[in-house]
């Protein structure tokens, strides 16, 4: 065959290609889906009526355990979706918490001191508004330095922008009010530590949609692109510049939201609140969740939260520790780098690789760790042998 | 009129010239194959072309516009498909994923409606996946539709590389080297495939090849390059044979002084 007796091309409108399916899915039969469905449907009831009679005090704990879970999720969106790290998140959820305080109580005119016990709601929307807006711009500005600047070296730029914000931004007085802190009163309608933690698992959720849509549309495959080689993504038509930008923006903009929630949560914003530590023990939480994992991160993340107080509910461990005249909390930098360390011998996917058969079942798939969850028909051994000597075959019958 | 042109294209990388002076013609609905021994130059100009390379000088010009200074993602839009020689494949995706990442310029809602779930994003990522099916299909590739692309061969890796690149809809296409990894038996049937895809698509095809039977079977013109420069170009079989060609490959006696034209040294 030879390139010259090929026909000439063919008119486009008399191509018509016929309408082809995807491989068929596994799919549960109606009971399988009637006992998922019972079993999520338990979950929600007993999770939510759990939640709806929580103390006070427990509920300010989750609220912190939803805060550290959205931290996470925007920590994951660097480490997870476009294979950065950054060491200096501290810095970017603290920058947004002084500026939620800093417009309740400045701007819009709260001061507790003048008697002030409600912020304003309208002063208050605004101020996770610009909360999240100023994650969006710190995070953009690294992002610009993430264009040049990769792997170690931005690790390392990630973490000098940490100390240098709060050792220069945190100390800004008319900013911070220096060691005393920036107070941030709540709005009437989440005065309750209840209420408030209901509006923490609404911005989570929120979240929790958001980057569920993002990894699924073409801005997450452009980003998941980038970090596997920028040639590749270009030659996919994919603004590398832009995505990289776009996915470090989102980054902040969650942690814009996590850091006007945790100013909101403890109503007063100290300095000392956001140190290296904590952006270390963020990464390790977002490591032991399973990077790029959402759902595993939110679980990492929100046992990291919560582990000083569920060591309080161990009575021996807590005497233990009290014996050592140690703080629970200074406990998890003892057992968060263990974790870590455990996670990334043994199993790298974290605590989504080791739930991966649990939320597979859930969403309808088999109970397995394959990560499609198994459900796509592959050929038998049998067909394959048939297909591959198709001819012997039938010779031989 | 040239789907393609390049014009004069050098580039230095300290003290290598890779590539000097390096035109190039791909007319319309033609395949042009592009050989020459390793560390010639080949990969380095389908960089250059793309932009993934800025080049000390030279133009590139797509149906008469000069696309020099266009950013590569700019340049795929347009229309212009390009494969690598080690697969340019996202490994963290399936196929068919891969094949949505290839339609991204042609799913094109705006990144906000793709984060909030807008309802119109919806439907363009149905419509992209019936697309990506239909790829596979035309590849007989349908059945490794949700396959990771881990346990697939090479020789398939490959083709579903050029199938992405079919998906991002392309006017010309440039393939590194399409047929590396293959048997003959694997490079003859690729070699009708490609046929097929041209006669079909309407493809002007660009490929750098060193199966030299397929290269022979399939292509309309050949250029071919030593040191970074044009050694010679013509049809596939003056080329072939062409004493300097012979030269290059075989690691002879090699005068370069100046490109030659193949019917100087056949007539």
């Amino acid at each position: 065959m030879t390139a010259t007796d090929i026909a000439p091309p063919v008119d486009e409108s008399t191509v018509v290609l016929p309408a082809v399916k995807e491989p068929t899915r596994w799919r549960p039969n109606t009971r399988g889906w009637a006992i998922r469905i019972a079993v999520i449907a338990a979950l929600v009831i007993v999770l939510g009526v759990r939640l709806a009679t929580l103390g006070g005090l427990w509920a300010d704990h989750i609220s912190q355990a939803v805060i550290f879970a959205i931290i996470g999720l925007s920590l994951n969106v660097i480490l997870g979706y476009t294979g950065q790290v950054s060491l200096g998140h501290h810095a970017f959820v603290g920058l947004a918490a002084f500026v939620a305080a800093h417009h309740i109580t400045e701007r819009a005119g709260c001061l507790p001191e003048e008697g002030c016990q409600y912020a304003p709601m309208g002063g208050f929307a605004v101020a996770v508004g610009l909360a999240i807006l100023s994650g969006i711009i710190a995070s953009g500005l690294l992002g610009i330095v993430a264009l040049r600047i990769k792997g170690l070296y931005l690790a390392l730029i990630t973490l000098t922008y940490g100390f240098f914000a709060v050792n220069s931004i945190f100390e800004i007085p008319s900013l911070t009010r220096g060691g005393a802190g920036m107070p941030a009163p709540r709005p009437k309608l989440l005065i309750t530590d209840h209420r408030f933690m209901v509006f923490c698992l609404a911005a989570l959720a929120v979240c929790l949609f958001i980057d569920w849509r993002f990894l699924a549309s073409r801005i997450g495959r452009a980003v998941l692109a980038v970090k596997n080689s920028e040639a590749v993504a270009a030659s996919y038509a994919v603004n590398v510049t832009a995505y990289k930008l776009m996915a470090f923006m989102l980054s902040g903009a969650f942690a814009g939201l996590a850091g006007a929630l945790f100013a909101y949560r403890r109503q007063i914003v100290v300095s000392n609140d956001f140190r290296f530590e904590s952006a270390l023990l963020w990464v390790l939480m977002v490591v032991v969740g399973g990077l790029g994992k959402r759902t595993g991160v939110v679980i990492g993340s929100m046992f990291f939260a919560l582990f000083p107080y569920l060591i309080d509910l161990v009575t021996p461990l807590s005497d233990f520790l009290a014996n050592l005249d140690r703080d629970p909390e200074e406990f998890t930098l003892v057992i968060g780098p263990a974790l870590a360390l455990i996670t990334m011998i043994i199993s790298p996917g974290g605590i989504a690789e080791q739930i991966r058969p649990i939320t597979n079942w859930l969403a309808g798939n088999r109970f397995t760790m394959h990560p499609d969850g198994g459900s796509h028909h592959k050929p038998s051994l049998l067909a394959k042998l048939r297909n591959r000597s198709a001819p012997a075959a039938e010779e031989s019958s | 009129m040239a789907v393609l042109e390049v014009r004069d294209m050098s580039i230095r990388f300290g003290g290598l010239q890779a590539l000097e002076n390096v035109s190039i013609d791909v007319p319309e609905w033609e395949i042009v194959g592009l050989i020459g021994p390793n560390g010639a130059g080949k990969t380095t100009l389908f960089n250059c072309i793309m932009g993934l390379y800025s080049p000390n000088s030279g133009k590139v010009a797509y149906r008469d516009h000069d696309i020099s200074l266009l950013p590569t993602h700019r340049k795929v839009a347009l229309g212009i498909g390009r494969t690598f020689q080690n697969i340019g494949l996202v490994k963290e995706l399936t196929v068919l994923e891969n094949y949505l990442l290839a339609q991204h310029a042609r799913i094109g809602y705006g990144p906000f409606s793709g984060m909030f779930g807008m309802p119109n994003t919806w439907f363009a990522e149905r419509r992209a996946r019936a697309s990506a099916m239909e790829v596979l299909d035309f590849l007989g590739l349908a059945h490794l539709a949700h396959s990771r692309l881990g346990g697939l061969p090479y020789g398939t890796l490959k083709l579903i590389e050029i199938g992405s690149v079919l998906a991002t809809d392309p006017d010309v296409i440039l393939l590194d080297e399409p047929s590396s990894g293959m048997g003959p038996d694997e490079a003859h049937s690729f070699g009708e495939q490609l046929l097929k895809l041209r006669q079909t698509l309407n493809l002007t095809v660009l490929m750098i090849e060193h199966h030299v039977p397929l290269v022979t079977a399939v292509c309309d013109y050949v250029y071919c390059m030593n040191f970074g420069q044009i050694l010679t170009h013509g049809k596939p079989a003056e080329v072939a044979s062409h004493p300097e060609v012979v030269a290059a490959y075989l690691g002879g006696e090699i005068e370069v002084d100046h490109p030659k034209e193949v019917e100087d040294a056949t007539s």
